[in-house]
């Protein structure tokens, strides 16, 4: 079984997204910020992150420049979800090796499409 | 609904003469957060709108919006009007932490939720609408100081963000059908229109 790591402030979308994963298979652990994110995902090796951008403390971006700096998740898939979508804060996120953008409200079909796809399944 | 194509619009400015004080008018779909001392001015039916402050530094802001129910959209945790509500309170929120807020200072006053769009055959709209909007500032912990929902008039409301203070109006005779016309437009809108973003792979 996959896990994936959700990083979002809000508790609504975090239990949201952990039932679409965990209906369809997934293990899914949860973090309400960027820093607990990132000790998270020290304190176990997760197959994928999907994380906000706008949060306290460490937003997604600045997650995702941590992840990619650890040997564990140089590779791995880490998704952005989030209701920003200029380009320029995409291109920042493509800069800082995130995998993809999506942007809310998400549909739930899409997201597990996005999700099998980049996981290779 | 994609998100450019939102409808979150950008509400109309104008000066009140009354209040003295600059202003912004909200229709359904729009939001609007500011740090300024302004008065944020809407019309409710069957939407709600959710005024949320920081208590500390006076950033606020308000929304305007109903959830795309239809006889279509199954009870789930992420139906469609619950993927909608939560966008629709989350893109305010958002807006208000870029702007400064903290989430952990913020308050919420909540409004509308009347019974007045005739001719819907679905569940009471407008009480749907006003329980998911308690529902999820529970969800968040954002505490509501105050709340004027149900019934079965509109309401004018005038929200100060510096300060909190709200003040609120009901309509009790509708001299023309706009109100509802325009939520009716509205509803329509978001029952045609997909709830979902876009995607994009980068690699």
């Amino acid at each position: 079984m996959k896990t994936i790591l959700t990083v979002d402030d809000s508790p609504s979308i975090r239990q949201m997204l952990a039932f679409v994963l965990s209906s369809n298979g997934y293990k899914v652990i949860e973090a309400s910020d960027g820093e607990e994110g990132l000790a998270l995902a020290k304190a176990h090796q997760v197959d994928l992150v999907l994380t906000d951008q706008n949060m306290p403390r460490i937003d997604g971006l600045g997650l995702i420049r941590a992840l990619r700096a650890l040997p564990g998740y140089r590779s791995i898939p880490i998704m952005m979800l989030t209701t920003e979508s200029s380009q320029a804060l995409k291109q920042q996120g493509r800069e800082a090796g995130a995998t993809g953008w999506m942007v809310k409200p998400f549909d739930p079909e899409k997201l597990l499409e996005m999700l099998r796809r980049v996981l290779g399944e | 609904m994609s998100f450019d194509d939102a409808p979150v619009g950008a509400p109309k400015r104008y000066f009140d003469k009354h209040f003295k004080k600059e202003a912004a008018k909200l229709h359904p779909g729009e939001y609007f957060a500011t740090d300024k001392d302004m008065v944020l001015v809407t019309v409710l039916g069957s939407c709600v709108a959710a005024c949320l402050r920081d208590v500390r530094t006076g950033i606020g802001g308000m929304n305007h919006f109903m959830l795309p129910k239809t006889e279509k959209d199954p009870l789930s945790p992420v139906s469609m009007s619950a993927r909608y509500g939560t966008f629709a309170m989350e893109i305010l929120i958002n807006q208000l932490i870029k702007m400064g807020a903290r989430r952990e200072n913020m308050e919420a006053k909540v409004f509308g939720g009347g019974n007045v769009l005739k001719g819907f055959t679905m569940n009471n709209i407008g009480e749907s609408n006003a329980s998911f909007v308690l529902d999820y500032l529970a969800n968040e912990k954002i505490p509501v100081r105050a709340e004027d929902m149900l019934g079965v008039h509109p309401r004018k409301i005038y929200f100060f963000p510096a300060t909190g203070k709200v003040f609120v109006k009901k309509i009790m005779q509708l001299h023309n059908a706009t109100i509802v016309e325009r939520e009716s437009e509205y509803n329509l809108k978001l029952r045609d229109a997909p709830i979902g973003g876009d995607v994009e792979l980068f690699k």
